[in-house]
């Protein structure tokens, strides 16, 4: 269970771009946050692992306050919360493999990581995850060898390779093509039936988001517009979060790739 | 459905074990080689912090009590600089036109190559040297020495420009009924320019540094007047000689740095 | 719009400001000349006599004597391992020197400051000037060379391999980051391997060029077969400098064939 409260994050002395935010997600259940571009949503993400620092207001996982952690703390409660980004943030040169169990940075002796020499059940781990995705033939492939796709199930394994408490995507198909796309949305949702895992989602596909999210959280000018199941976003709805956004921003109906190629 | 594998070993860079481990070996081999064979003589080395200890004493605090010497020393050292690069970059042109593949027959290349790899291949200090037994002590043995320099950098950089040069405007000339001269005039030389005139800030700044060190074995300028300063012990001086240089390098890095910037 | 009737009959490549400026720098560019050429300290008359000099020099050197060719040839070879065991250890200091000197893994301001001291210092001061303090601590010998050649290298190697850390890709960096891996593992994970080509070349180049500057050591007392060559010179013995100056052109092309190599196979 995440429960953000009160969340403000102001870089320097501009306007803060979340305001006394309130957000809870309950266990076992897929979450896409979408809005404009500026909206906040990256930096929300980011404020739960501290990839950012919030400026104040608390963040919950679990019980575990996080806002406040230092050090080595911080480390431990970031080994619970997965990521996955939408640009994959693999490194190109090194093996899938050893892509794959960054994700175990967290809990490894310095030797072993340096040394490549992982333990036995993390590898047959990392085989059951990467067989799952259907990655397992390219564990010792380049990560730059990769296709789009094939990366970003890379970077899904690093991330369960954590064994987290929860999941963070931001944009994870925003760098993919539609269908593509669609399948790692897909993957995700398994993946949260399949390890009960709450998955928070940005995604700027409104579409995408209604097929495969269970709950929909519209986001603008730092602040939350609209939160309810997908059935529920209607034109209004869309009005308040994108008003004065042009169409093509918006991310609905088909794809902007689709409607390039259509237009 | 077959058990997942619990093992994982890194691919080696080198595929085949005979030759990684052969090659580890080897480079294990050559090391203790290398090092057993070193004449070291451990007696004067380990005598070595005490006269360090000496020298870093005498040196502080550095002496610019001489400070005339120093200056003569660097304006020397400028003029042999300013004079190289002039004499260097008027060399280059023509030898980068030789060296240069898409315009000259192959025997002009090949010795206008061989000019630039001799003139690369043997460092400053061996070339003043030779032209300080040729000419005697002095800036003239600097300035010819860094000729030499500047012609294995300026020519080499110039062929390879030229040999990227657009063939479209040099026979658009030809087409006009040019000669050979006026075709490299207009055809050629405005493409080039820019490059040589980086090229000639660039290497006034590097034969600037290389002027302090061809002084060191008798070819003039600021060098000649640091390993006197060394030779008799006046370590202070040398130290305030070594700041000064250190000075007018970041100095003028500095600016052919700022220069280049905006040529190019 | 320019009027058009009447056709400009003259033109001229620059705007008058423009030819201004150029005549203002041909007129420095010009004077700076000038003044090295009027106030060098150099006998004219030896000048207009050099290039017969030079003839001279170079007639006394052929035929190159080989007699000492054996000796020469293994003083060679002591040459490579000067520079090819100074360009290790070099290597291995420059490690840490660029990882405190890169803004992007520095740990504080006062380390990025030391780190950019040691770069700058090493640098700035040729690698003759440190052979000739080096040799004035150990006294004449290849320790002096070697640890000369060292403290050159490591401000040339760790200024490349810091720039390239300040140049390497955010994004791993973040990702590793965000899975709990501390400081150390992120390094070894995602800041090494994106580092590793550069690491190679310039490990590479600076052998390449340390093999050169090895050749010239002895000059003042520091190792090498500059020794040889030194001593072949003050005693006049041209044919036999001629065999060194041969045997030092071919051991740089040679370098300069297996860098090129190994910067094939290892990139």
């Amino acid at each position: 269970m995440l429960k953000i409260s009160k969340l403000v994050k102001r870089y320097g002395n501009g306007d803060p771009v979340l305001k006394e935010l309130d957000l809870e997600v309950p266990g076992e259940s897929v979450v896409s946050i979408i809005g404009a571009s500026g909206a906040g949503k990256s930096t929300l993400l980011r404020c739960i692992n501290r990839l950012v620092e919030p400026t104040s207001g608390t963040i919950e996982l679990n019980g575990v306050e996080l806002t406040r952690l230092r050090g080595r703390e911080l480390r431990m409660a970031r080994r619970r919360i997965g990521m996955i980004f939408q640009s994959f943030n693999l490194v190109d040169r090194l093996t899938v493999m050893e892509n794959v169990q960054s994700g175990r940075l967290g809990y490894l002796p310095l030797w072993r990581a340096a040394f490549r020499r992982y333990p036995r059940e993390d590898i047959r781990r990392a085989y059951e995850l990467m067989e799952r995705v259907g990655i397992a033939h390219y564990a010792n492939k380049r990560a730059d060898e990769l296709s789009g796709g094939e990366r970003q199930r890379v970077g899904v394994v690093r991330a369960l390779m954590q064994n987290p408490e929860i999941l963070l995507a931001d944009e994870p198909t925003a760098s993919l093509d539609p269908k593509t796309s669609e399948q790692i949305m897909d993957l995700l949702r398994a993946l949260s039936r399949e390890y009960e895992l709450p998955v928070l989602i940005n995604i700027h596909n409104v579409t995408e988001a209604k097929q495969y999210t269970d709950r929909i959280v519209g986001m603008r000018y730092g602040r939350i517009m609209f939160d309810d199941v997908p059935d529920a976003l209607d034109a209004d709805a869309m009005e308040q979060i994108y008003a004065g956004v042009p169409a093509e921003e918006r991310g609905e109906g088909a794809d902007p790739q689709m409607m390039a190629a259509a237009g | 459905m077959s058990a997942t594998p619990d093992t994982w070993r890194k691919p080696p860079m080198i595929a085949n074990p005979l030759l990684r481990y052969g090659l580890l070996l080897a480079v294990v081999v050559y090391v203790v080689w290398a090092v057993s064979i070193m004449p070291f003589d451990w007696e004067r080395v380990s005598q070595g912090l005490v006269r360090a200890q000496r020298i870093f004493s005498g040196a502080f605090p550095p002496s610019f009590a001489r400070s005339g010497l120093l200056i003569d020393g660097f304006l020397e050292s400028l003029k042999i600089a300013i004079l190289a690069t002039v004499g260097g970059v008027l060399l280059s042109v023509p030898i980068a036109f030789m060296a240069a593949k898409n315009l000259a027959p192959v025997p002009i290349f090949m010795l206008g190559r061989g000019i630039i790899i001799v003139a690369r291949s043997f460092h400053p200090v061996i070339v003043a040297i030779i032209f300080v037994k040729a000419v005697g002590f002095g800036p003239f043995a600097g300035v010819l020495t860094l000729i030499v320099y500047s012609i294995g950098f300026v020519a080499k950089m110039l062929a390879e420009r030229i040999e990227e040069i657009d063939r479209g405007q040099v026979e658009a000339m030809r087409s006009v009924g040019a000669r050979y001269l006026p075709t490299l005039i207009y055809g050629v030389f405005p493409q080039i320019m820019p490059r040589l005139v980086g090229l000639g800030i660039y290497q006034l700044d590097s034969n600037l540094r290389a002027s302090a060190v061809v002084g060191i074995v008798g070819a003039g300028g600021i060098g000649a007047t640091l390993a006197n300063a060394f030779g008799r012990y006046d370590y202070d001086f040398a130290l305030a000689i070594t700041i000064v240089i250190v000075a007018v390098i970041l100095v003028s890095e500095g600016i052919s740095g700022q220069i280049r910037k905006r040529v190019w | 719009m320019v009027s058009l009737d009447t056709t400009p009959e003259d033109w001229a490549r620059y705007t008058p400001r423009q030819r201004l400026q150029r005549f203002a720098i041909f007129l420095i560019c010009g004077l700076a000349v000038f003044w090295s050429l009027a106030s060098i300290d150099v006998i004219w008359a030896w000048v207009w006599t050099a290039p017969q000099q030079m003839g001279d020099l170079f007639g006394r050197m052929i035929p190159p004597d080989t007699r000492n060719l054996g000796t020469i040839l293994w003083v060679l070879v002591e040459t490579v391992n000067i520079a090819t065991l100074a360009t290790a250890v070099a290597v291995i200091l420059s490690l840490p020197v660029a990882y405190i000197s890169a803004q992007n893994t520095t740990p504080n301001r006062a380390t990025l400051w030391l780190g950019r001291f040691i770069l700058v210092s090493s640098r700035s001061v040729n690698t003759i000037i440190w052979a000739l303090l080096f040799v004035a601590i150990f006294g004449p010998g290849i320790v002096a060379g070697i640890v000369a050649i060292m403290f050159r290298s490591i401000g040339f190697i760790g200024k490349l391999l810091g720039e390239a850390i300040e140049e390497i890709d955010r994004r791993p960096v973040e990702a590793l980051e965000a899975t709990g891996a501390s400081r150390f593992k992120v390094i070894l994970y995602a800041i090494v391997p994106q580092v590793m080509p550069t690491f190679w070349a310039v490990s590479i180049l600076r052998w390449d060029i340390n093999l050169r500057e090895s050749t010239v050591l002895g000059l003042v007392g520091a190792g090498g077969i500059g020794i040889i060559l030194q001593g072949a010179i003050d005693t006049f013995n041209w044919p036999e400098a001629a065999t060194v100056l041969l045997a030092i052109l071919a051991l740089v092309i040679v370098g300069e064939v297996v860098s090129a190599f190994l910067r094939k196979r290892i990139i």
